[in-house]
């Protein structure tokens, strides 16, 4: 699905990715963990510039919309589906069809909110849920978040991980925990400092694995992963 | 060079040399006071405004009706070129132009408009709205340019363009871009209302017929209304009712003389064209020393010491302003001085921002005698209103700690670093319109631009008028690009208050 060596990424000021190689294959669940600054939005937002084609995003940023409603919101994700006409139109007064699909889409993720509700009287956490609700709504086989479940609390995130898991037949996620839902995955990728130091399967990954990554939070070591 | 202290930050060194200028340039104005009996004057004004008398005017509701429709007409006539071009304001060419228009004030451009059109609602709705329409492109850009990107980031790959742009970037403006338009209404109506002091029949005409021939019952009374007019928009300016508004405004305008197409091609051809280059007849007769003399003489002899008390008069009346805002904002806080007191101000503000500067000028020349007192303390008294009004809305939203004091240390502590910084901001901006604002005072008798400007048109000189509105519009655009530079040398990074 998507392959690549060698990469380096950086920003005016600082290197993001170094010499990173990396190679996912279709089908394939991928949680991608990591200290913060370790470059993974910057490697996630490389993977989606990729394969936007197929691909839906869910940014950290979000990109919501405040001045709309949460109906509109989660209809920009389906913005490619139709003509421009259509889209405009919708803007002023929406159409049944899409306001009843983001209606029931929603419901499954219980957001439970009018959809004539302006985004900006949202919680945190209903609005995480609005931007996922938007990814979900693009209906792309692959789908590429960056800590979609960061405000939502520990239950609600793993309802949400496996429907998403279920729509996609490929996903790769920044997480930011060591939380139980990397049990989901199929792989487990660690980056630290722009360099890949793990990279095991579901299989392979042990606790001890995992506090070996995490312990050298602070010491800016060689990997060898 | 003395080392300067780490506490002296930025916004401390600029409000010290702002006060530093403006003690200088009032200092070379000419501020004495002249007056020889203000307080029988003053007391019938303030008769006149005890006892209002609401039926003195004669065509009272055209006048109300006019002042509204040539707002409307004006504001639609310059959203309809002005919102398209914001899309190619990236132009230089385009922003030039927009520069250029935006900085001759309207009450100018109906100056030249009168000259074509006569007093037809053409000269009155083109005057309005072609620096409006200016203006509008400018600041939609601006405003386009703060919405987040990130929107269209995460927006699906082949979204086409159009729906890109309205799902991703207008919708992010579009609160914005109609509070903008709603203020810009309330400015428009206070243009419209100018446009009477040269003829146009709006009320500006009646209300400067009567404070003239001293008739302050009937004076008082338009004032009221006037304020009233502004003060109740958001009542009587639905959204849903502006279409029916303007269709009312288009067919209840004044019949439209027709142009005579001679009249208009001589203006064009002859009259607007400087002495040296007029009738003509072959490139030998042209005489390039006589047009030089010309403009050197117009240049040496008015735009001159027009631009020199043009500067003086605003630059005080910034400094004045800024006394005004600093002040006010803290008197009008509610947690500070109590929630009587502090509404008893926000009407009192209220009331100031929306009397029209001449206004102030005009009764302040009874009190204090003709100098440019009246006009630094008119400018002064209505933009520090101003900036007040719009302070007071953050600062209203401010969030006050839970130990303050209620006194004016806690104030100075608390909330005034918070605002600082949007205050200044928005006194910076208002120089450009204090500095175009000049202008109206011109046509009281102060001596900036505007006078002179004023004075060719009744000489019936067009071009030395021009060659004038030239030169106020360089002053303009200078002024505005020092003052833009200013501000995003100190908003680097966010307005921080340091």
């Amino acid at each position: 699905m998507v392959n690549f060596e060698d990469l380096t990424l950086k920003y005016t000021d600082k290197l993001a990715i170094s010499q990173l190689s990396l190679s996912i294959k279709h089908g394939e669940k991928v949680a991608i963990i990591g200290p913060s600054g370790a470059g993974k939005s910057t490697l996630l937002f490389h993977l989606y510039s990729l394969l936007k084609d197929n691909a839906a995003f869910c940014s950290q940023k979000q990109g919501l919309v405040d001045g709309l409603s949460t109906y509109h919101n989660v209809y920009m994700g389906s913005l490619a589906r139709h003509n421009w006409l259509y889209n405009v139109v919708n803007l002023v007064t929406p159409f049944s069809v899409p306001l009843g699909e983001v209606n029931g889409l929603c419901h499954e993720l219980s957001l439970d909110v009018p959809m004539a509700k302006l985004l900006a009287e949202l919680s945190g956490g209903q609005r995480q849920r609005v931007a996922l609700a938007r990814a979900l709504y693009q209906r792309q086989p692959i789908f590429i978040g960056d800590e979609p479940f960061s405000a939502l609390d520990p239950l609600m995130a793993e309802h949400l991980l496996k429907l998403v898991l279920a729509r996609h037949s490929s996903a790769i996620m920044v997480l930011h925990d060591k939380s139980q839902a990397l049990s989901h995955f199929d792989r487990i990728i660690g980056l630290r400092e722009g360099k890949l130091c793990l990279d095991v399967t579901q299989d392979e990954l042990t606790p001890e694995l995992l506090a070996h990554f995490y312990s050298h939070e602070s010491f800016p070591q060689p990997c060898n992963a | 060079m003395p080392k300067s202290s780490p506490f002296i930050g930025y916004w401390l060194k600029t409000t010290l040399s702002l006060w530093v200028i403006a003690f200088v340039c009032f200092y070379l104005s000419d501020t004495e006071i002249i007056s020889l009996d203000p307080w029988s004057e003053l007391q019938r004004m303030g008769l006149g405004l005890v006892s209002p008398d609401f039926f003195a005017t004669e065509y009272l509701l055209e006048a109300l009706w006019q002042t509204v429709s040539f707002a409307l007409l004006g504001v639609f006539v310059g959203l309809l070129w002005g919102a398209p071009l914001a899309l190619v304001y990236t132009n230089r060419f385009i922003a030039a132009m927009c520069a250029v228009i935006r900085s001759i004030h309207e009450i100018f451009w109906a100056l030249l408009f009168l000259q074509i059109f006569g007093l037809s609602p053409i000269t009155g709705i083109l005057a309005i709205a072609l620096p409006y329409g200016a203006t509008f492109a400018r600041v939609f850009h601006d405003i386009l340019l703060q919405s987040p990107v990130t929107t269209v980031q995460t927006l699906p790959a082949h979204t086409d363009k159009i729906s890109r742009y309205f799902y991703g970037r207008i919708s992010h403006v579009i609160v914005p871009i109609l509070a903008y338009i709603r203020y810009r209404f309330e400015c428009a109506l206070r243009s419209s209302a100018v446009l009477g002091f040269i003829g146009m029949p709006t009320l500006g005409f009646y209300l400067e017929t009567a404070f003239r021939q001293g008739n302050y019952h009937e004076g008082a009374a338009l004032l009221i209304l006037f304020i009233t007019l502004i003060g109740t928009i958001s009542f009587w300016c639905r959204p849903t009712l502006i279409i029916l508004y303007l269709f009312c405004a288009v067919f209840t305008l004044p019949n439209i003389p027709s142009v005579d197409g001679m009249l208009l091609w001589r203006f064009i051809s002859q009259d607007i064209l400087p002495p040296a280059l007029q009738n003509l007849d072959g490139f030998s007769q042209f005489d390039f020393t006589q047009l030089l003399n010309w403009a050197y003489k117009i240049l040496l002899e008015q735009a001159l010491p027009g631009m020199i008390l043009t500067l003086l008069l605003a630059l005080s009346a910034l400094a004045m302003a800024h006394l005004v805002s600093v002040s006010a904002s803290a008197l009008a806080f509610k947690p500070l001085t109590g929630s009587i007191f502090s509404s008893v101000m926000k009407l009192l503000l209220l009331i100031l921002r929306s009397i029209p500067e001449y206004i102030f000028a005009f009764i302040f020349m009874m009190l204090l005698g003709p100098s440019m007192l009246p006009a630094m303390l008119a400018l002064a008294l209505h933009n520090g209103a101003l900036i007040a009004f719009l302070t007071l809305r953050q600062s209203d939203t401010v969030s006050v700690s839970a130990d303050f004091n209620g006194r004016i240390d806690g104030y100075c502590y608390d909330i005034l670093p918070k605002i600082y910084p949007n205050l200044m901001g928005l006194l910076f901006y208002r120089f450009e319109v204090i500095l175009r604002e000049t202008a109206i005072f011109g046509i009281l008798g102060v001596a900036t631009l505007g006078f002179y400007i004023d004075s060719a048109f009744s000489e019936i000189r067009y071009s030395t008028a021009l060659l004038l509105m030239a030169c106020t519009a360089l002053l303009n655009i200078v002024v505005d690009l020092v003052s833009r530079r200013l501000l995003t040398q100190s908003t680097r990074g966010g307005l921080a208050c340091r």
